[in-house]
């Protein structure tokens, strides 16, 4: 049997796609697009970190060029509690889905379990993020590393609040019973930013603690 | 030949105040998106005037450098990010659901949103010179280390904020254009069916949804820079002046094409009209607007070539590539006219002004497209000549061609033809007075953005003349605002299709009604109201 | 080639790939290469979207 409203809606035959592609809901497409405009938007910052990087004689900076400071820049020494943020967030997109996929089978008890797990998983993401700044023991002034560090994962961090919030009111709509497998667009809508902030903070992780210096 | 409404035609806007505030009609909103970007043109114009009257005659101490450097960055600012982007995508708004035969826009409250938060930030953007420090005053280019905070005040952290509100409003347009051209269209309007300026609205949105968070990111970076100790932009830190610029350029590469595609998707719907024959190569078009789209993002580090870390062969030989495009669709604009039976009425006028000025500051670009020639031309007045015959020749001709096209569909009321011929001569001299010497200034090597010259170097006479095209091109404002006063106060009644048009727009009372047809015609081709008028379609009473 | 066939879509971003690529090795630019790149990522994703998202009856 066919499910409720996936995000393609197609008919049973299953050359549906070549003459019988209902398409996707204007909303759902809207924040599709949103997204691809935020993916832009981190390029710009992706962009200005490579480049600074790639000038920078040493990456990260040595203690020679800025100082004492230089030995907290070391983020490949200690990438054990950002992984456990990673490992969360990615977690939380998985119960996400396992949310989208409950709906489109209009279990509704299910969507309001898995939005909530997501939710505490994200809010969990947050505080930890909060606490490794405490601890890194530089600041966004802290020449190019720290102002880099600071503005690609501080406006991560805001697009993951943002979607925070929007699980919230999917979570409050579920559990109000707004959803049903014909209409559930907003869960839709809000796992696709949820995936993309998941995706996002991937790449930074690989970038920031993974990728080798120079 | 039947009418196509069912209801007699809607009644002119004179509902409330509350109702123009609250609406998320996309014809009203449209309406405010053009009135709003027009009174930023008057601001900007008046920004102009300043800056033409400091250069009237050398070593002159009317305007002292420090307010001369706001007029010209405030002037830049306001005609770019509030007049033609905003105006542009006004005339989106209002035209496009009707051409595609829709009863609004995607997201109307969305819609709503995108505008209201222009007057906002031309207001916060505006309010810079109430600052002690005054309005931003580096360029509307923003380079670093002048707009650093140790060379400017709080009127440039005024500007960041203005323009961030202003990109995020492009942004939300551009998803609310593209899911609209591509789920709301009529029974029967295919892509290829589309009007020509509905093509271009498309490809300007992808310009804006993949341009302008680039620009957002680059304007957060400078705020974290001058507010919070960052140190991107600044090389004594390990940072790099240069990168702004790229990043800056990136976006403001594809934003010139966001300030003129639509303009020439208004030329593509309102020359065939006048010519009374199909527009030429329509497939064509639609391949050079996506080439053109697309070709600008590869070329934008062709403003830096000057500063010596650009890879120059690659931006010279993209930048000559993009006249490919744009030579085509000229070229179809004009097989357009040839043999055609044309009505001179001011429509036309300002199309026509369109294609010979946008030629001349296209070819203006081409030169500066050869790097030789580009480092004796960088930052002079040739630059400044260029960018005018394309904005104002090109955009702003493109505006008046449209206003004067659409404004009996928005108002239901034809503006006076004497009156509009009258400014189109005023505005086509003064302008070709005030811009045209730039050229010979610039290869004079007068610099741009300079308050003083001295009587010795010779740039008096031009700078002169330039001035007084500036004031004639003020004055063709007057007859232009008595025209748009008296024709809605009591202009003669302009009926559904005023022009014998083409597109699905006619096909409705003017003004609309809130939903916009009662009916449509047949869709069988890019010209459905054409093909009704002539009998090409039997028109059933019923739709497709 | 039907640019309406979903695979053909995400060839409108590979393009922005291949010109990013060629500007990388021709300048060896970290910044500009990761904007254009990233360029073709996003540009992918919106004309499969688009071109998914739109049914067919029209």
């Amino acid at each position: 049997m066919t499910s409720g409203t996936a995000i393609v809606v197609s008919h049973d035959d299953p050359h549906a796609l070549e003459h019988g592609n209902r398409g996707i809901s204007n909303p759902i497409l809207g924040m599709i697009l949103f997204i691809c405009s935020e993916v832009m938007f981190f390029a710009g910052l992706f962009a200005a970190y490579f480049n600074v990087r790639a000038n920078a004689p040493v990456w990260p900076p040595s203690v020679a060029e800025v100082g004492p400071i230089a030995e907290k820049f070391n983020l490949h020494a200690e990438p054990w509690f950002a992984a456990t943020l990673t490992v969360v967030l990615v977690i939380s997109s998985f119960t996400c889905q396992f949310g989208v996929w409950a709906i489109r089978r209009d279990d509704r008890k299910g969507l309001v379990r898995a939005i909530g797990v997501t939710l505490v998983l994200g809010i969990a993401f947050l505080i930890g993020q909060a606490y490794d700044y405490s601890q890194l023991g530089f600041g966004l002034g802290d020449g190019t590393f720290g102002t880099t560090f600071y503005t690609l994962t501080g406006f991560h961090g805001a697009h993951v609040l943002a979607g925070t919030i929007m699980l919230s009111v999917v979570l409050y709509r579920a559990m109000s019973g707004q959803f049903s497998a014909r209409h559930h667009d907003a869960v839709e809508a809000t796992s696709i930013y949820w995936h993309f902030v998941d995706v996002v903070w991937v790449a930074l992780f690989s970038l920031l603690y993974v990728l080798p210096t120079h | 030949m039947a009418t196509t409404a069912l209801t007699p035609a809607a009644t002119a806007y004179r509902s409330g105040l509350y109702d123009w505030v609250t609406t998320t009609d996309h014809k009203k909103i449209g309406i405010l998106y053009v009135i709003n970007s027009f009174l930023f043109f008057l601001i900007g114009g008046l920004f102009a005037l300043g800056v033409r009257s400091q250069l009237v005659v050398p070593d002159n101490k009317l305007i002292s450098p420090e307010l001369y450097n706001q007029l010209f960055t405030m002037h830049a600012s306001i005609m770019i990010f509030l007049f033609i982007i905003p105006m542009l995508a006004g005339f989106g708004n209002y035209i496009v659901p009707l051409m595609i035969g829709a009863p609004d826009m995607a997201f109307p409250r969305i819609n709503a949103l995108s505008f209201w938060m222009l007057p906002l930030a031309g207001i916060i953007m505006l309010s810079g010179f109430l600052t002690p420090g005054g309005a931003a005053a580096e360029g509307w280019t923003s380079y670093s280390p002048l707009a650093q905070r140790a060379y400017s005040g709080m009127g440039t952290d005024l500007w960041i904020v203005a323009v961030a509100l202003i990109g995020t409003s492009s942004i939300l347009g551009s998803v609310n254009f593209l899911v609209t051209i591509f789920k709301m269209r009529a029974p029967g309007m295919t892509m290829f069916r589309m009007p020509i300026m509905v093509w271009t609205v498309l490809v300007t949105s992808v310009l804006v949804l993949m341009a302008t968070p680039v620009l957002t990111s680059g304007l957060i970076m400078l705020f974290i820079d001058r507010n919070y100790g960052g140190h991107f932009f600044d090389p004594a830190t390990g940072g790099n002046a240069i990168l702004w610029q790229n990043i800056f350029w990136f976006y403001s590469h594809p934003a010139v094409y966001i300030m003129i595609l639509p303009a020439m998707g208004m030329i593509s719907e309102i020359l065939p009209v006048f010519s009374r024959k199909p527009l030429f190569g329509y497939k064509a078009f639609v391949f050079a607007t996506a080439g053109i789209g697309a070709l600008g993002f590869s070329v934008w580090a062709h403003h830096m070539f000057t500063t010596g870390a650009v890879y120059l062969p690659f931006f010279s030989f993209m930048t000559f590539l993009i006249a490919v495009p744009t030579g085509v669709k000229m070229f179809n604009w004009i097989a357009t006219l040839y043999r055609g039976q044309l009505t001179f009425s001011t429509p036309l006028l300002f199309a026509l002004g369109f294609l010979s000025m946008f030629l001349i500051g296209g070819i203006d670009g081409a030169f500066s497209a050869a790097v030789p020639v580009d480092f004796a031309l960088h930052d002079t007045y040739w630059v400044v000549a260029h960018l005018h015959y394309v904005l104002f020749g090109g955009s702003v001709f493109g505006v008046m061609a449209g206003t004067y096209y659409w404004f009996p569909k928005m108002s239901g009321r034809k503006l006076n033809e004497t009156l509009g011929k009258i400014q189109f001569v005023l505005m086509f001299i003064g302008f070709n007075m005030t811009f045209f010497p730039m050229h010979l200034l610039g290869l004079d090597g007068m610099p741009r953005r300079i308050a003083v010259y001295a009587s010795t170097a010779g740039w008096s006479q031009l700078n002169l003349v330039a001035t007084i095209g500036s004031i004639i091109i003020a004055t063709s404002m007057l007859p232009f605002l008595w025209n748009v006063f008296i024709t809605l106060r009591n202009g003669e009644p302009a009926g559904d299709d005023p022009w014998e048009g083409n597109t699905l727009e006619w096909a409705t009372t003017s003004p609309p009604p809130p939903y916009n047809f009662d009916h449509l015609p047949p869709i069988r081709s890019e010209r459905p109201v054409f093909d009704v008028r002539h009998g090409r379609v039997a028109d059933h009473g019923s739709q497709a | 080639m039907r640019l309406k066939h979903p695979r053909n879509a995400i060839g409108v971003g590979l393009v922005f790939v291949a010109i990013g690529v060629i500007y990388y090795l021709l300048s060896r630019d970290a910044g500009g290469t990761t904007t254009l790149v990233l360029l073709g990522v996003a540009m992918s994703i919106a004309a499969y979207a688009l071109v998914v998202g739109t049914p067919d009856d029209r």
